[in-house]
């Protein structure tokens, strides 16, 4: 199904304005391959016939959650990228632990987490190395902005290819269970994890003070003002100690001037950037 | 829009392996298998044995003196190479097959598969890790995932990944993934799996192009083979592609040295593929 240029720039527009997602000039082929089959299940000739439909009041057609999150890259896995999970593992949950535990207290924000693979990695990390977190109160909030990954997130229910996907053979056997070809969390990690709908580019909801983020391989999809948004209302949701974790090709740097970033092997987290005390 | 349950489906149609073959690879890819535990799976299946007595007396090896035993043929074969000419023998009606929608001709892909074997069992000389037994497997199994996949897409699929590529800039592997949500080597996992292979040949065929998630020595083994076997198999229009420095640091291979390799893995070809047609 051919896109016309005027449609390519329409829904280039749709969903810069609903999810700050930036399709460049050559994507088209991804627009027609991703909400082709959507105007033709939905009975429409053609996608530009599809596309004026939704032209005419795209905030309320039933089409336009659709468009949005056929559009949304859902791109994840288990251990993505792994590096950065030793570093939380070796590093980073034993210093905020140590910090946090007169109040027994752990808060992380998994954004951005689409089917549930990186909060549920970080749910397995908690319950596989720091069992004395076992009379604390941790909470793993993860949020995405499409109900139809959440609701996927939510059953905690892989396919073998999704499995396969970084998630090292004992702890598929450890953490799930065979359900027919599939396979579900165990119920004691699946309910460490609060998922919930929320949109980056919009305004965001009231969210507790978290210890740790993660917001991975979201901002490269933005376009700099809307990272700067989202980097500088990040700042106001971590604890001063907190840690932020960012995907591998992404950075603070030149974007927001009020990060440091710390080296931990192969991996790099950011930290708000603390007053001097002692300064004149 | 491809339905990524039946593509899975169709991979699991795949005829399942001997259970005896299933059984050799546990023993092979085990720390604790003796020569004797491997003696008596071969010995067990008449065809294997002959595969093997074969394999043992072709002139690849250089036998001076004819091996009658299994146990001489499978000390002078070793596990890794009784391994892989077991699967060799077992999967090689399958793997000379066509793959059309990735340009390759009847008995293309099998000349690549066992290129890929060779290189891998030549690399175990030049690399100063030490590869793991499953790794001629992993080599040789490394594009099944084509052989589906290639028999599942339509012209439309085949144009979508081709303009991912032309209009997005994307290479092959990750248009794949973007218009398919799979790429060949996940698929491929997904019939080493069925096949009831052991993990490290999962992992190995899975991360052929992306050896930097599989985590294991493994995943870079087969992906540089996979990289050396374009350059001998004389599969047409293949352009050179350099393989990457983490790569083989992590093989402990100078780059200074992979011309040798490449000289090295030539020759052996047309030595060792022998062995896999006869096996």
């Amino acid at each position: 199904m051919a896109l016309s240029e005027n449609n390519f720039k329409f829904i280039q527009d749709l969903a810069r304005e609903a999810a700050a997602i930036v399709l460049e000039p050559g994507k088209e082929y991804l627009v027609e391959t991703r909400l082709g089959p959507i105007a033709t299940q939905s009975g429409f000739k053609s996608l530009d016939d599809f596309i004026d439909q939704l032209r005419q009041n795209p905030k309320t057609t039933l089409f336009h959650d659709q468009v949005i999150d056929a559009m949304t890259t859902n791109e994840t896995s288990f251990f993505r990228d792994f590096h950065p999970f030793e570093a939380l593992r070796q590093h980073i949950l034993p210093r905020i632990i140590e910090q946090r535990a007169p109040l027994k207290r752990l808060n992380i924000w998994s954004a951005a987490s689409s089917t549930g693979q990186e909060a549920y990695t970080i749910a397995m990390i908690l319950r596989e190395h720091f069992p004395k977190l076992g009379d604390w109160n941790v909470s793993i909030v993860a949020t995405d902005l499409s109900p139809t990954v959440l609701a996927q997130a939510k059953l905690g229910l892989y396919s073998q290819l999704e499995v396969n996907r970084g998630l090292p053979a004992p702890l598929l056997m450890k953490y799930f269970t065979k359900v027919d070809a599939k396979w579900a969390i165990r119920d004691d990690v699946k309910k460490l994890v609060d998922f919930r709908q929320m949109n980056l580019a919009k305004p965001w909801p009231i969210l507790p003070l978290f210890d740790i983020i993660f917001i991975r391989n979201v901002m490269i999809y933005f376009d700099v003002d809307s990272k700067k948004s989202i980097l500088r209302r990040i700042r106001q949701c971590l604890q001063p100690q907190g840690t932020l974790f960012l995907g591998t090709a992404e950075t603070t740097m030149n974007i927001d001037p009020d990060w440091v970033n710390l080296v931990y092997g192969k991996a790099t987290v950011y930290q708000v950037k603390q007053p001097l005390l002692n300064a004149a | 829009m491809v339905n990524l349950d039946e593509l899975i489906y169709r991979a699991r149609e795949l005829k399942p392996l001997p259970a005896s073959v299933v059984r050799l690879a546990a023993l092979v890819s085990s720390d604790e298998a003796s020569l004797d535990e491997i003696c008596d799976v071969i010995a067990y299946d008449q065809a294997l044995t002959l595969s093997i007595l074969r394999a043992a007396n072709s002139a690849a090896n250089g036998t001076a003196q004819r091996i009658k035993e299994v146990h001489e043929a499978v000390f002078r074969l070793g596990g890794a190479r009784v391994l892989s000419l077991t699967i060799s023998a077992n999967t090689s009606k399958l793997l000379k097959r066509d793959a059309r929608a990735y340009g390759l001709n009847e008995g293309e892909l099998w000349l690549h598969s066992v290129a890929a074997a060779t290189a891998a069992e030549t690399l175990s000389e030049f690399a100063r890790v030490s590869l793991p037994p499953e790794t001629f497997t992993a080599a040789l199994l490394h594009d099944v995932g084509k052989l589906v996949m290639s028999r599942f897409l339509d012209d439309n699929d085949l144009e979508k990944i081709h303009r991912a590529q032309t209009e997005g800039g994307l290479d092959p592997l990750a248009a794949e993934s973007e218009i398919l949500s799979v790429h060949h080597g996940e698929l491929g996992g997904i019939i080493a799996q069925h096949w009831q292979l052991p993990e490290r040949i999962v992992n190995g065929i899975i991360h052929h192009h992306t050896p930097e998630k599989g985590m294991d020595v493994i995943c870079d083994a087969v992906y540089l083979s996979n990289i050396i076997a374009k350059r001998i198999d004389k599969t047409p229009e293949q352009a050179v592609i350099e393989p990457s420095a983490d790569s083989l640091e992590r093989l402990e291979l100078k780059p200074a040295k992979i011309d040798a390799f490449v000289e090295s893995a030539k020759r052996n070809f047309e030595i060792i593929k022998a062995n896999y047609n006869a096996a």
